[in-house]
């Protein structure tokens, strides 16, 4: 069922066991489990079946530190959420993401990439993806890895038919949550903003927080802060540990045989490093997108190859003759070190309509990642020199240490961490099954869980993780 | 014969000719360094054998 308002569903006297705020990727395919295990569920979803600048409008914020997208475009507040405009590009996080690494504190997830497994065939299903590909070792520092670029799910348009067919799932749209309320153990309801007014409170044995990978700290940030902590007793980590992907062009390359790796439609290809690399240069995951690309600076590249490396010029000029997209550009996303430091507060000074502060986002890139962008290049170029792939030329800014640019791509819009995974309570807001530590009702769907970042795009976790934890809240909710 | 030779000396030339095949040796010295050897110049990263 699919009510169009708050006041349209509390007529039709539907008695959900469990309350999901949010309807995006992980919002919604929670609901699918547990609709499928025949537990009555109602997600609440803020905004309507279409785009509004109304809506939209809530989402605004602020960012301290390195410059970052405006958080009102960065995410998206209707139905299906911010898969309405993702890109697709899917791969999950790698066994070596789940574990800890010594020479980046706080890494390491209290769950292993074998407790995901069991889920991605279902997750295939739900995103539309062929199997993936082994990786293909390149050389014992680098991997070529594959991620692919899917049909891109719209989870609003895709499931919106089977939602309303449905008799286990109510979805409520144009119901904001503004607030949970709680008494240390339990949520003992939600406080309600539709159509533009209060709209009371609603109840629930179980709720499940899925409004994306910045507002899930907010709505927890502002819930706790309102019941005294009431909602998340152990709240240290709360909004902290927040990270994203930077990401940059880093240099160009010339291929020594443009069909050595298959390139996909848009002509990229993947690379990351091996854990060995990672741990012997003290770095962290990296990836490395190649575009295979015809360009116009391509001749300039050979130029200024000629004028340092002769030999390789004459050799390459020779080669690629008029193949000129033997030439390619080399982006660089990378992992962030979590950063306490890296965190979602409460503006003092700026609320919504609804009156909920929003988000002051503190938002700084380390020296580790730094040092992972060049050393991660070089490490590239290495194996492609060593190997005679071909040649790579580094970015002048990033070979000198010049600022990042604020003219390119800046990041991935993949917001992770903010109530992370684990069992420190000083350092985690939830466990293993994703409950908020010292609450028996509250659980947490999303990026926002994430303990590190890995390399990859995270929706396709973001969907394994919403699978395990919707077949969890199957056993634990007695119907 | 460009102005710039037309104003060297015979000498100069000729000083400078002898000269050539020293720096031509010169220049092939690092030969015996490792061909497969990985240098980074101007950004690029090269095996020692990319250069001349
Ligand atoms: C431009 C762009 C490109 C992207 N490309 C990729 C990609 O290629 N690959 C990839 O893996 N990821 C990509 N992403 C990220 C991806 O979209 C997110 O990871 C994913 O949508 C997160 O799913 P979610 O369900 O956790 O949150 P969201 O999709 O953000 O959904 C949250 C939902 O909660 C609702 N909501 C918010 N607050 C409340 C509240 N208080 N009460 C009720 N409802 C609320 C919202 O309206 C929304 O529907 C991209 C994102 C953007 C913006």
């Amino acid at each position: 069922m699919i009510f169009d308002s708050y006041q349209a569903y509390k007529q039709a006297g539907f008695k959900p066991k469990a309350c999901i705020l949010g309807s995006g990727p992980a919002g919604t395919t929670i609901a699918r489990k547990l609709g499928a295990a025949g537990i009555p569920v109602v997600v609440l979803e803020a905004g309507s079946r279409e785009f509004s600048d109304e809506s939209q409008d809530f989402y605004r914020g602020r960012t301290v530190g390195d410059f970052y997208f405006d958080l009102d475009i960065t995410r998206l507040r209707f139905m299906g959420g911010s898969s309405n405009h993702w890109a697709g590009w899917c791969r999950v996080l790698d066994s070596q993401d789940f574990e800890p690494k010594a020479w980046a504190p706080d890494t390491g997830w209290p769950i292993s990439r074998a407790d995901i497994e069991p889920y991605l065939p279902e997750v295939h299903d739900i995103l539309e993806l062929p199997d993936f590909r082994p990786d293909v070792p390149v050389s014992d520092d680098i991997r070529w890895v594959q991620l692919i670029k899917s049909p891109a799910v719209r989870f609003g348009e895709k499931f919106a038919d089977e939602l309303d067919k449905s008799k286990n799932i109510a979805v409520v749209l144009n119901t904001y949550a503004t607030e949970l309320t709680g008494d240390g153990k339990r949520v003992t309801g939600a406080k309600l903003w539709s159509n533009g007014q209060d709209a009371g409170t609603f109840a629930a044995d179980y709720f499940v927080t899925c409004t994306g990978g910045l507002e899930n700290s907010r709505l927890l940030l502002w819930s706790n802060q309102r019941s005294n902590g009431g909602v998340v007793p152990n709240s240290a980590a709360l909004g902290r540990y927040w990270m994203e992907h930077p990401t940059f062009q880093g240099g160009n390359a010339i291929l020594a045989n443009y069909s050595e790796f298959e390139v996909d439609a848009s002509n990229e290809a993947f690379f990351s490093p091996t854990l060995a690399a990672m741990e012997r240069l003290r770095i962290m995951n990296f990836g490395i997108r190649l575009i295979e690309s015809p360009y116009p600076n391509v001749k300039k590249l050979i130029a200024d190859l000629a004028c340092t490396a002769p030999n390789m010029a004459e050799w390459m000029s020779s080669q690629l003759d008029q193949r000129l997209h033997c030439a390619a550009q080399l982006y660089v996303a990378w992992e962030q070190a979590p950063l306490a430091s890296n965190q979602i507060e409460l503006s003092k000074a700026d609320v919504d309509h609804a009156g909920v502060p929003r988000i002051e986002l503190h938002w700084k890139k380390s020296p580790l990642e730094r040092r992972t962008l060049l050393e991660g290049l070089k490490l590239f170029g290495t194996t492609m020199a060593q190997k005679n792939l071909g040649r790579v030329r580094i970015d002048d800014w990033i070979s000198n240490g010049g600022d990042y640019p604020t003219n390119e791509e800046t990041a991935g819009h993949h917001h992770m961490g903010g109530t992370r995974m684990g069992t420190d309570v000083l350092k985690s807001v939830v466990d293993a099954n994703c409950k908020v530590h010292g609450m028996d009702n509250l659980y947490v769907g999303g990026s926002s869980v994430f303990c590190t970042s890995g390399q990859c795009n995270p929706t396709t976790t973001i969907t394994a993780l919403a699978c395990r934890l919707g077949e969890h809240l199957g056993k634990v909710i007695v119907v | 014969m460009s102005r710039f030779i037309r104003k060297m000396s015979r000498r100069a030339i000729v000083q400078a000719l002898i000269a050539l095949p020293a720096l031509s040796l010169f220049r092939n010295q690092p030969a015996v360094a490792d061909p497969d050897e990985i240098v980074e110049i101007n950004g690029w990263i090269l095996r020692r054998s990319d250069l001349a």
